[in-house]
Formats: structure tokens, C-alpha cells, sequence
């Protein structure tokens, strides 16, 4: 079996390991899946008078931002927007009344985003009461014919969310037919794995969730907080987040025990929080039908044409001259030193870890009681006193398979939260990944004059008038958000891509205001009249060459006894390559090549025959 | 940073004299000089060495003269080392029975290094002398060879079978010559102890604070080129300008501190008949996703992106014409903040930039100085907006301020962008059945206390136990030693790890002695139990053996005439579905209802042995289409001798997914050969 498969390998496999080691993938098991159940009630449609959104208007901005989102994120999530309360039906076998199915299960395109656009705002409310209206309310109902768009999916879904929009607090207002039917057919979805949220909306007096709301989402995965928001969202921005927050399946990178000495393993997941979106890759596209193409790799021998096996393969390395070669399977047996895990070494105080110590974006651990019981209890004592004593832990690392270990700091990390808007920081050990030896390098610090006290602080009233607040989430990558709006362009026609914020620009402008006088009060502190920082200092005082030899001449002739001797010490790697380029050319060497090592080998190849 | 090597190593008679049980200083010579040439080898860097024996009984070097400079040989002219210079000092450098004057040999080496580097570039000249001091050297010439050693600026190291320090002179390295060598300085001969006085005045007059420290043992050499040498390289100037607003620019130079080394070079794939690279050719076909696989020129292919659920055909022409495009090199603060604002935990990328001024400008020194301590006394970071040149991306970063004993610089790291963080929320752990108790706390308290790397030692300073940064990457090492390892001993299995680099991993041998009782009364206090896992995931070798299983039962029951016919069906459908992608399970599907067609016995109970391995071999998706497909088991109503009723057949796909999932361990216990003979 394993023979067959090797005929056709992904040309991108060995790419891809690196990668993951980089970014760490997911092992996909299933799809995620999202359902928007919009309330669609005249209440949702009121206007504040100060000018702010309604509520209706407001759920469309986030169910938008979740669908673009997802594109750019997550495109092989299904989301689904229904809206109930409504005077027109629409569902699969419209054998649910008032109960309208905008999107059903798939993934989210261009196209969708389109119509969702289209209900925002004073013309989006329009065309809602026109398509739709606004009718009898029977959550039941609602919840009934997201049931089946579920089981409708013939895709495995590994995580089925349902997110309630809603303003009424008693839809049925007091028909108990109704709220038991409600209450039966939520409990139905809750038991095939559907985790219903509530997302409530302002409402006049105040949303009361134990009125009827209660028995209606999945209770929170931590008992002793009831993890009902009380405080309804007004804003949008609140709004988001909390969308945002649920939006997402945590998503364990993997699972492993965290020894603290032999027999006391403490079970961990591993997340990771802070990882750097690429843009996707492009996809193959066959020209006259715009249909994907697979690519298959094969391998075979040069002079037979015969398919290779892979035990018909080594893997080798060249060094001095020699090249090593070994079997596939020890290649891989030389990158493993233990099984994935990670084990304690000691604790040293947090000054001990220093900033610069900085070699891969952290991960976050977190107890796993479901695999080992009691890791909860230890991983929270841990944190605890570490927290406390200010200390990390130091520990050995192997994140997977093959990988070679790597020492991390546990940095305690106490649980933050904002009154009733939820958690901002979970509790849990951050993972810095700290640099070995071969990782730090070794710089010529040039040795120059220090500012005086009042230079620095001259310096200081600038900076102190271009204070900010820093928050980690206030910058887009502007180069991954005009990729989407291209594509965005592209896929709904559009005529030009939407015009993006390049949000890292600086503001020159009002930093120029800001300061006024402050910039030419320092420069008049720290240079000198006709200094211009612009321009390059005037030219470099020529120091006595120490190798004492000639000065560089801007093309160097290569004498042929000269460049034999160079084949011969195996020295051509210290020619430059427009002179490596121009020796091939004297020696008539044809090089494809233009890389450094391409040219020496033609050379070599040439010479030393 | 060039280094060149010049080692001169003594072969003469009295190198080979050993007291009983010791190994001859030969023998240590050359084992120093083999590590060390492997090391350059493997660091791959472009210095040169050259090889010089003297005390050989042959003569060969250009000094050669009237009965002068006799008994030296130069072994090898100046050039980077490979794996023939480790060969022949395996295979053809052995002690010989002459003896020559070291500082002969000394004028031979700096002869050479004058004749063969002139006109060459270089940082550093080194010669390495490696002898017993055996052989009286005549002083004669001892000023003018020190001068000439001076003037080219010739670094000297010396490599001597005992340690050249002891207490009386006080200036040698106690650490370094000191330990381990019981009888140091004692037992030497008048030759030896009047040519160490010689080798310490030389060494002296160099370098008169750290001229001793260049003076090394065998032993101690060897314990410290045990490892393969760190990956280095040479820093990168990357000048640009540090900008506040349109009219405030300082010049400056950043530089790579620190980075997430890789190996350099990666595996080549060799034929493994011939060895050779230009034997295997690789080859990429592109082929519609159709039944024929029909295969795709690759001028008609062009590319795509996906938005979504849509494929949004986009040539590199048109993407580059549409893509972010920016005015390239930058280094511009977008404001400042205070450094809690930043949390070490949201870093991204994997480097730290120091930012200096440009190190003959002491203009630009002042103005960044004074923003470097602005920050400092603020305790603020600057926020600036970072593009390496016109081709990357431009990043948001950190530049901290960071203010050392002999310089001050800016330290700039990546921070993240909005689309670059999950925000998770995670159960709050100061729930009532996980808070621990006050004993549970001070056990682990206990533990710390006993785990603690960094401690105080007699004069109050503080002491790390465990500079990880001081360890080179393990990879690297391993990788190094089995490529020496296959290189040296060819047809050999690899080594295991050496138990230095095993020992470099561990804890502390301290730690791990003090913390064993609070470990106990930590396993005493917090009770673990490991929850048994429901789903164990099939090895590739189980499943095989599943369908080894069948083929046997096929052979033992079977109509000749089905059978092979058969045996190829399942063989196929066990590969496709190896492959795990749709693609891969239509074809499947296809062969599943070709062998429907085939044997109504077979079909059916491979089909129930198919199902009941769906949950361990993560095969839902599959299952699901063959649900669509309405695949069943052969009832009784198809074909007379099915066992299988039309009601049990359609009942077959639609059954509870969760009963499924509970009944799959016992099917597991009992496996399959007992279904497939119950059968039978």
C-alpha cells in the first residue's frame, strides 16, 4: 500500500513540514459550522435617536465581518443566516412558517457578503420588510429548520455553533405552547452536539435572560460562573468581540504531558494565539475551464525512465568535498531525540528572561482535566506560586514527532476580565521559546558619543507628545487586506478593488503638528549646522587595507592559472559571482544557473576534468 | 570573519613516549588536530589551513638550505579543508623517529604565511604549534622571530601534553591549565621545563594581560572541540533611517541579534544504487479531477486564488500590477507607548533587530542615543512601521530601548497584526474542584524552593545553573555527529547521541538530587489519573493486517473463480482509501459496487468489516458518500444465498452514529478473523 502511494506525492510535502513547524497546523478532523439566528421582529428594527444602528443593523455589520473573516481565515467553514419572526417563509421544504432562510450551510463566497451587505443600513431595512417582514415569532420553529440544515450537511462537521441575535427577551410573550416547544426543540440540537449562544441585544427596561433565554443555550463549560453575559451589548464594538470571542473553535495544536519528574505528568494543550497570516497559497487553475488541477510527482530514473520506489532513494549532503549519504528512514531517526512532551528543568526568577530572547511566536498551555484528572488542580497550584513568586519555569519542549527538543520559559499568565464583557486574558503558562547558542549572534557594537541630559530631554518631550495606547489588535496587514479586496474585486465584478487603510503609515502630517517646534529645537541640540542626516556622510576615510594587497578594482580579469588553483583548493566560493559569470563565459561553460553554487559546480565540472 | 590556520605538529620520536596505561601525546596531537579540522569542515566556512609536520624523517619545505630547516615537512599548502585532509591524517600521519626544532618549524609555518597570503584577504592569522617541548630550540633568533610575529600580526596558540600553568608563575589560567592533570608541571625534563620558559616569554611578549590563556592542554582541547562548532554568520549591515514625522531623521544601521537558525543545506535525493543526484529525475504532471485524470499541459495552467467558496482565476501579472505596493525601506515611528502596553507573549516573527547609529557618525550617535535613553527614563517603546526593502511586506514592531555597560542600541521586534491573533477564551481556573489547597500549595512551593536554577553563591552573587543560550542547538549536533559518523565509518549504523549532548538536555544533576523528596510529597498531594482514551488510533500495520485477514479468508472459502478477482478489489479499495481525499473515495465507491457485482458472501461481510473500522480510521466523510450512494449490504432479495435481510441491509447505513461509536471497542477485542469465520 505504502509503495502505491509514493508513486504520487505532493511536491509541496517537504515545504509544508517546515512550514508547520513555523505556524503550527491543525490536524483538520471536520468542518466548523455557524448558524445566525437573526431575530427579525419589528423591535429589531427601531432606530436610537442618536443616530446609532439598530439592532438589526448592527447584527448584519458583525455577521458580515464574521463572513469576510472567515474567507480570509477559514474559508472551509460553513455558516448559515436565518432570520425568524418573519412575515415571509423561506426554508428547504417550507415546512416551517415564518421562518426564513437567507444563507443555508456552506461556505461563505463573495457573493454572500454581497447580500449581506445589502441588508445594512436605512435600504437594508427596506429590503428586509419587503422580502421578509416582520410576523408571528415561534422559536421552535426556528430552531427546528436550523436542525435540519444541520443534518442536511453531508459533510463531517467537527464543531456546530448556533448564535441567537435578539432583542426580545420573551418571544413568545407568555404563549407557554410555544416556549415549551421552544425549549424541547433547543435541547434537541444541544444534544446532537449544537452549542447554542445567546447574543442579546439592547432592549427598553433592560433583557432579561432568565426569563426565558436561560433554558434555551448550552450552559457554560464552567459551572461556577453562570457565563450568561447579563449586560446586553449596545455597542457594536462589544458586539464583535463577543462574536468574535465564540466565533472560533479553540483550537488545540496538540496535546501532552507536561512531567514534573517521573510518574507526575500533568496533561496540557497546546494553543496557539499569536500565529502570522499569510496570504493562501495560489491555486492551479486549468486556462480553458477555470476548474482546479491536481499535480501528481512522480519519481523516476534518469537513464530507465523507471519509476523510483522510495527504497530505491537515499538521502545525501555534500561536506569537504565528500558527499554523505544516508537512508530515508535514519534521516529522519537523526531529528528525533524523545517523544513530544514537555519536562521540567527548574524555575528561575522572571528577570532571568530577557526580552531579546526571542526566537518563535509563543504558545499558550492550558490543563487538560479530560486526559489526565487532577491536572487541573496541579497546573492551577503551579501557576499559582509561580505567579505569586514571580517565576518562570523552565522546561524542555518536543512539540511533535521528529522535532528536536527546544528549551521554553513557562511565563504565568493570571486571568483578566472586563465586567461583563468577558474574559480579556485566560489563565494559563505563555511558551517563549528561548534561543540556543547557534541562535544569538555576535554584533561589533560601535563605540559612539552618548546624549547629554539635555538632548535626552529635549527627546523626551517628543516622545511624550506622540503618546498612544498600544493595543495588539489596531493594525491590519495591509498587504493580506488589498490581496482580499483584489480578489473581492475580481470575484463580484466590481470595478476597482475597494480602497484600503494602509494603517502602519505614519500620520506625518499631524506628528508634524503635534511637535511644531520640538523637532527643530532638537536637531539644533544634536547636529550640527550643515549636517543633513538624508544625505551620506562624506566619503569613508580610507583605512590601510590590513590584507595588504591591491585595492578592489571593479572588474577583476581571472588569470586561467589563477582560477585552476582556485578549482583546485576548492577556494571559487570567495570569487564573486559577475566574476565567477565571466571566467564561465572565457571557459565556454554553459550555466542555466545563476546562483552562486550553480556557477562553481558548472566551473568545477569544466576544469577539473 | 576569516580566520586562516597554519598547525604545526610535532611527529618526532619523543611524541610517541607515553608513561605505562597513558595515551602517547601523538596520539592526542593528531586526535586534536582531527576535531578541529572536522569542525571547519562542517561549519562550512571559507578559511583555509595548511598542514606542517616536523621531527619526519623525510624533509620537504622551501627553507630548505645548506642543512638548515631539516626535518620538516609541509604537509599541505594553505587551503579550505575537506574530508581528503581528515583522510590522509587518519591514514598517513604517524610518528616518525626524527626530532626538529619547534621554533625551526615556527619560522618554516610563518615563511609559508608570507608567501601564500599575500595579496589575499583575511581577518585573523593563526599558528597552532603542537609539541612535547621535547627538543631543545636554540634562542638564538628568539627576538627577531617575536618582532616578525608582531608586525604581521600573528596570533600564536600553543598546544603542550601537560598544562603550562602552576602556582608560581601565577599568570597561567587556573581553570583552564590546572585540573585534572595531577603532577602539572612536575615530571618534566630540563628540555621540556627550559622550552615551556621559552613558550611562556614568547607568549608573553605578544599579548603581555592574556598571552598564557593561547597555551592549551591536549586533554583539555579535546574536552572543549567535543562539539561541533555553533553556527555563525557574518552580521548584515542593513542602513536606513530612523524617521518622526516628515523633517526628524536619525541614520542608522540594524543588525540581526538574534534568529531562529536553520542548517544551512538540506538533503539532496540520490538513486540508491549509484548514489548519484543526476540518476533521479522528478517529475510534476497536473491533471483535471475527473475519472480519466486527463493530464493538463502546464502552459494551460494558470492561477488562481480562492475567496471563499469561489476560485478567483488571477495571473502573476495582473497580481503583482494589483498588489500592495509600498515605498520600500523604512524604519518610521508611528508614535510611542509604555512598554506594558506590549506583551512579550503576542512577539511574532522569529528575530531581534539592534538598531545602531552608523559607527562614523556621531551625530546621528547623539540624536539616537538621546532617544534610546528618552525611552529608557519614560519606560516607552516606540511603535514604528518596519519594511526590510521594496520586495517584503512591511511590518508594525516594537523598538525597545536598550541601554548596556559599552553601548546603547534599539532593539526592534515584530509585534503582531489584527489578523494574526485568535482571541480564545478558556473556562476560568478558580473554579471550586480545581483550587488547591493550602498543603497542595505549599508542596509546590516546596518544589520550586528545591528547583530553583539561579541562586546566590558564598559572595552573594547570583549564580544561573543553567545558561540555555550557552547550549548549541542539539539538531545541529546530532546532524553533524551522523554525517561524521557516515562519513568516517561508511557501511556502519549510525551512533547513538553523544552523552554530553544527552547531559546538556537534563536537569542539572543538583536539581534533580534535591528535588526527589518535595517530587514525592508533590505525587502524594495531587492525585493524577490518566483518563483511558475511547478511540486508539490504527497504525497503517493494523489495517494491513485487517486486509491480510480477509485475503486469507478469500483463499480458504472462496470460489476459485471470484477470488482474485475479489482479492485485487479489496486490495484496491484498501489503497484508495489509504489517501484520505474525496478524489480517492468516489474511486473507492466505484470499486465497492464492481465487487458487489462479483460475490454476495465476500461483499457483504467486507462491507460490515469496512464499517466497523470507519470511526478508528477517521473514514466518516468516505461514509457518508457511500450513504448518499445508497451502497448497502446484498439482501436476501438480491441474491438467494445473501444471510442478510432486505430490512437488516437497509438498516445497515443509517444506524445510530452513536451506538456506533460505543460498540466499536468490542468489536475491536474480539477482531476480525473470529466475524469473518463465524461465517464461515
Amino acid at each position: 500500500m505504502a509503495e502505491w502511494n509514493a508513486y504520487y506525492r505532493n511536491e509541496d510535502d517537504e515545504e509544508e513540514q517546515e512550514e508547520g513547524e513555523q505556524s503550527g497546523e491543525y490536524k483538520v478532523t471536520g468542518r466548523d459550522s455557524l448558524v445566525f439566528l437573526v431575530d427579525a421582529s419589528k423591535e429589531m428594527f427601531i432606530k436610537e435617536e442618536d443616530g446609532k444602528p439598530s439592532n438589526f443593523d448592527m447584527t448584519m455589520q458583525v455577521v458580515r465581518s464574521v463572513y469576510t473573516s472567515k474567507i480570509t481565515s477559514s474559508y472551509r467553514d460553513l455558516v448559515a443566516l436565518v432570520f425568524y419572526g418573519t412575515e415571509q417563509s423561506k426554508n428547504p421544504r417550507n415546512s416551517f412558517k415564518h421562518v426564513y432562510v437567507y444563507h443555508d450551510l456552506d461556505e461563505p463566497g463573495a457573493k454572500r457578503v454581497q447580500e449581506v451587505d445589502e441588508l445594512r443600513g436605512s435600504k437594508g431595512a427596506q429590503l428586509a420588510a419587503k422580502t421578509m417582514g416582520s410576523g408571528e415569532t415561534s422559536l421552535g420553529d426556528a430552531l427546528w429548520c436550523c436542525a435540519n440544515l444541520y443534518s442536511d450537511i453531508k459533510l463531517r462537521l467537527s464543531h456546530k455553533r448556533l448564535m441567537i441575535f435578539t432583542c426580545r427577551d420573551d418571544p413568545h410573550e407568555g404563549d407557554s405552547v410555544k416556549d415549551r416547544q421552544g425549549r424541547t426543540k433547543a435541547s434537541d440540537l444541544r444534544d446532537t452536539g449544537v452549542i447554542i449562544n445567546l447574543m442579546h441585544l439592547m432592549k427598553p427596561g433592560g433583557f432579561d435572560v432568565s426569563l426565558y433565554f436561560r433554558d434555551i443555550i448550552t450552559p457554560p463549560e464552567d459551572e461556577s460562573d453562570l457565563g450568561l453575559q447579563l449586560e446586553p451589548c449596545a455597542k457594536l464594538e462589544d458586539l464583535q468581540n463577543r462574536v468574535r470571542a465564540k466565533e472560533k473553535k479553540k483550537r488545540v495544536l496538540n496535546r501532552l504531558n507536561l512531567c514534573l519528574g517521573e510518574g507526575i505528568n500533568v496533561a496540557v494543550g497546546v494553543y496557539s494565539t499569536a500565529v502570522p497570516a499569510r496570504k493562501p497559497p495560489p491555486i492551479k487553475l486549468y486556462r480553458e475551464t477555470n476548474e482546479p488541477v491536481r499535480s501528481k510527482t512522480r519519481v523516476f530514473h534518469t537513464q530507465t525512465g523507471s519509476l523510483l520506489l522510495p527504497s530505491e532513494l537515499k538521502k545525501a549532503q555534500v561536506y569537504g568535498k565528500k558527499q554523505i549519504v544516508m537512508e530515508t528512514d535514519e534521516v529522519d531517526s537523526i531529528k528525533k531525540f524523545e517523544d513530544p512532551g514537555m519536562f521540567l528543568i527548574g524555575f528561575k526568577p522572571m528577570e532571568k528572561l530577557k526580552l531579546h530572547h526571542h526566537v518563535r511566536p509563543a504558545v499558550f498551555l492550558y490543563p487538560e482535566e479530560d486526559d489526565v484528572k487532577g491536572s487541573s488542580c496541579l497546573f492551577s497550584a503551579l501557576l499559582k506560586r509561580c505567579s505569586e513568586r514571580n517565576m518562570f519555569a523552565l522546561c524542555r519542549f518536543t512539540a511533535r514527532r521528529n522535532y528536536s527538543p527546544r528549551f521554553v520559559a513557562l511565563v504565568p499568565q493570571e486571568e483578566e476580565s472586563d465586567e461583563g464583557k468577558g474574559q480579556i486574558t485566560p489563565a494559563g503558562f505563555n511558551v517563549i521559546y528561548l534561543p540556543f547558542a547557534d541562535d544569538i549572534r555576535t554584533l561589533d557594537a560601535p563605540q559612539l558619543p552618548c546624549a547629554s541630559q539635555e538632548q535626552v530631554d529635549k527627546m523626551k518631550q517628543i516622545v511624550t507628545k506622540l503618546r498612544f495606547k498600544y493595543r495588539s489588535d489596531a493594525f491590519e496587514n495591509p498587504a493580506i487586506q488589498q490581496h482580499f479586496r483584489n480578489l473581492e474585486a475580481l470575484a463580484l465584478d466590481m470595478v476597482a478593488p475597494e480602497d484600503i487603510e494602509d494603517l502602519i503609515m505614519p500620520k506625518v502630517d499631524q506628528i508634524d503638528t503635534r511637535l511644531g517646534p520640538l523637532v527643530q529645537e532638537f536637531k539644533d541640540l544634536v547636529y550640527p549646522a550643515n549636517y543633513n542626516p538624508e544625505t551620506k556622510p562624506a566619503a569613508k576615510r580610507k583605512t590601510a587595507d590590513n590584507g595588504g594587497g591591491a585595492e578592489k578594482k571593479p572588474k577583476v580579469e581571472l588569470p586561467e592559472d589563477e582560477l585552476r588553483a582556485h578549482v583546485q583548493n576548492s577556494t571559487l566560493g570567495k570569487l564573486t559571482v559577475p566574476v565567477l559569470k565571466d571566467a564561465c563565459k572565457k571557459f565556454g561553460v554553459r550555466t542555466t544557473g545563476t546562483k552562486k553554487q550553480e556557477l562553481i559546480d558548472a566551473l568545477i565540472a569544466q576544469l577539473s576534468s | 570573519m576569516l580566520k586562516w590556520h597554519f598547525l604545526c605538529m610535532d611527529v618526532g620520536f619523543s611524541m610517541s613516549n607515553s608513561a605505562p596505561g597513558e595515551e602517547p601525546p601523538f596520539e592526542l596531537a593528531k586526535k586534536v588536530i582531527q576535531k578541529f579540522v572536522q569542525r571547519q569542515v562542517f561549519a562550512e566556512t571559507k578559511d583555509e589551513m595548511a598542514l606542517v609536520l616536523f621531527g619526519t624523517d623525510s624533509t620537504k619545505n622551501p627553507l630548505e638550505q645548506d642543512g638548515q630547516y631539516q626535518n620538516i615537512t609541509v604537509h599541505r599548502n594553505l587551503m579550505i579543508p575537506d574530508f581528503e585532509l581528515l583522510e590522509e591524517i587518519a591514514n598517513q600521519i604517524h610518528p616518525e623517529s626524527q626530532q626538529a626544532d619547534w621554533l625551526d618549524a615556527l619560522v618554516v609555518c610563518m615563511d609559508l604565511l608570507k608567501k601564500q597570503t599575500e595579496g589575499k584577504k583575511y581577518d585573523r592569522l593563526v599558528i597552532v604549534l603542537l609539541t612535547d617541548l621535547c627538543t631543545q630550540a636554540s634562542p638564538d633568533e628568539l627576538d627577531i622571530i617575536i618582532d616578525n610575529l608582531k608586525t604581521a600580526g600573528i596570533t600564536l596558540q600553543f598546544f603542550l601534553p601537560f598544562p603550562a600553568g602552576d602556582d608560581e608563575e601565577g599568570g597561567g589560567d587556573g581553570d583552564r591549565g590546572g585540573s585534572g592533570h595531577p603532577g602539572a608541571g612536575k615530571g618534566l625534563s630540563r628540555e621540556q621545563e627550559q622550552g615551556l620558559d621559552m613558550v611562556k616569554h614568547v607568549m608573553l611578549s605578544l599579548d603581555e594581560e592574556d598571552g598564557l590563556d593561547e597555551i592549551y592542554s591536549f586533554r583539555n582541547a579535546l574536552e572543549q572541540l567535543c562539539m561541533f562548532k555553533r553556527i555563525e554568520r557574518r552580521p548584515t549591515a542593513w542602513p536606513c533611517q530612523l524617521t518622526i514625522g516628515s523633517s526628524l531623521s536619525i541614520r542608522i544601521v540594524g543588525y540581526k541579534a538574534v534568529m531562529d537558525e536553520r542548517l544551512k543545506k538540506t538533503w539532496i535525493t540520490v538513486d540508491a544504487q549509484t548514489n548519484k543526484r543526476d540518476d533521479v529525475k522528478r517529475e510534476t504532471v497536473y491533471c483535471l479531477d475527473d475519472d480519466n485524470e486527463t493530464e493538463v499541459q502546464k502552459e494551460d495552467i494558470i492561477q488562481g486564488f480562492r475567496y471563499g467558496s469561489d476560485i478567483v482565476p488571477f495571473s502573476k501579472v495582473d497580481q503583482d500590477q494589483m498588489k500592495y505596493k509600498h515605498d520600500g525601506k523604512c524604519f518610521a515611528v508611528l508614535g510611542f507607548t509604555k512598554q506594558s502596553n506590549i506583551h512579550r507573549h503576542q512577539f511574532i516573527g522569529n528575530q531581534v533587530i539592534k538598531v545602531f547609529a552608523p559607527k562614523d557618525d556621531e551625530h546621528a550617535g547623539v540624536a539616537l542615543s538621546a532617544l534610546i535613553r528618552a525611552l529608557d527614563e519614560l519606560n516607552m517603546v516606540a511603535i514604528v512601521r518596519y519594511a526590510y526593502d521594496r520586495r517584503c511586506n512591511p511590518q508594525v514592531g516594537a523598538a525597545f530601548p536598550c541601554i548596556k555597560q559599552h553601548y546603547e542600541c534599539l532593539m526592534y521586534i515584530q509585534l503582531p497584526f489584527m489578523e494574526d491573533l485568535s482571541h480564545f477564551t478558556f473556562p476560568s481556573l478558580e473554579n471550586k474542584k480545581f483550587v488547591p489547597t493550602e498543603a497542595q500549595l505549599s508542596a509546590v512551593d516546596s518544589l520550586i524552593d528545591s528547583m530553583m536554577l539561579v541562586e546566590k553563591d558564598e559572595s552573594g552573587e547570583q549564580k544561573d545553573m543553567l545558561k540555555v543560550h550557552h547550549i548549541p542547538n542539539p539538531a545541529f549536533q546530532r546532524h553533524f555527529q551522523c554525517l561524521h559518523h557516515r562519513a568516517v565509518n561508511p557501511g556502519t549504523p549510525l551512533p547513538p547521541m553523544e552523552p554530553w549532548l544527552k547531559a546538556a538536555l537534563e536537569r542539572p544533576e543538583v536539581i534533580s538530587e534535591r528535588c526527589q523528596a518535595p517530587l514525592e510529597e508533590v505525587k502524594r498531594k495531587f492525585p493524577l489519573t490518566a483518563v483511558e482514551k475511547k478511540k486508539q488510533l490504527k497504525t497503517s500495520a493494523q489495517i494491513f493486517a485487517r486486509v491480510i485477514v480477509f485475503i486469507f479468508f478469500c483463499l480458504v472459502v472462496v470460489t476459485p473463480v471470484s477470488f482474485p478477482v475479489c482479492q485485487q478489489l479489496t486490495h484496491r479499495i484498501e489503497q484508495l482509501l489509504s489517501n484520505k481525499n474525496t478524489h480517492y473515495y468516489m474511486k473507492s465507491i466505484t470499486c465497492i459496487q464492481a465487487f458487489r457485482e462479483q460475490s454476495a458472501d465476500l461483499y457483504n461481510s467486507y462491507l460490515q468489516s469496512l464499517k466497523r473500522s470507519i470511526p478508528n480510521r477517521g473514514l466518516e466523510v468516505f461514509w457518508d458518500l457511500l450513504v448518499q450512494d445508497a451502497v448497502t449490504l446484498i439482501s436476501k432479495d438480491e441474491v438467494e444465498g445473501s444471510t442478510v435481510s432486505k430490512n437488516e441491509a437497509n438498516q445497515f447505513l443509517i444506524t445510530d452514529e452513536k451506538k456506533e461509536e460505543v460498540a466499536a471497542p468490542t468489536t475491536e477485542d474480539t477482531g476480525d478473523v473470529d466475524d469473518l469465520l463465524d461465517m464461515m
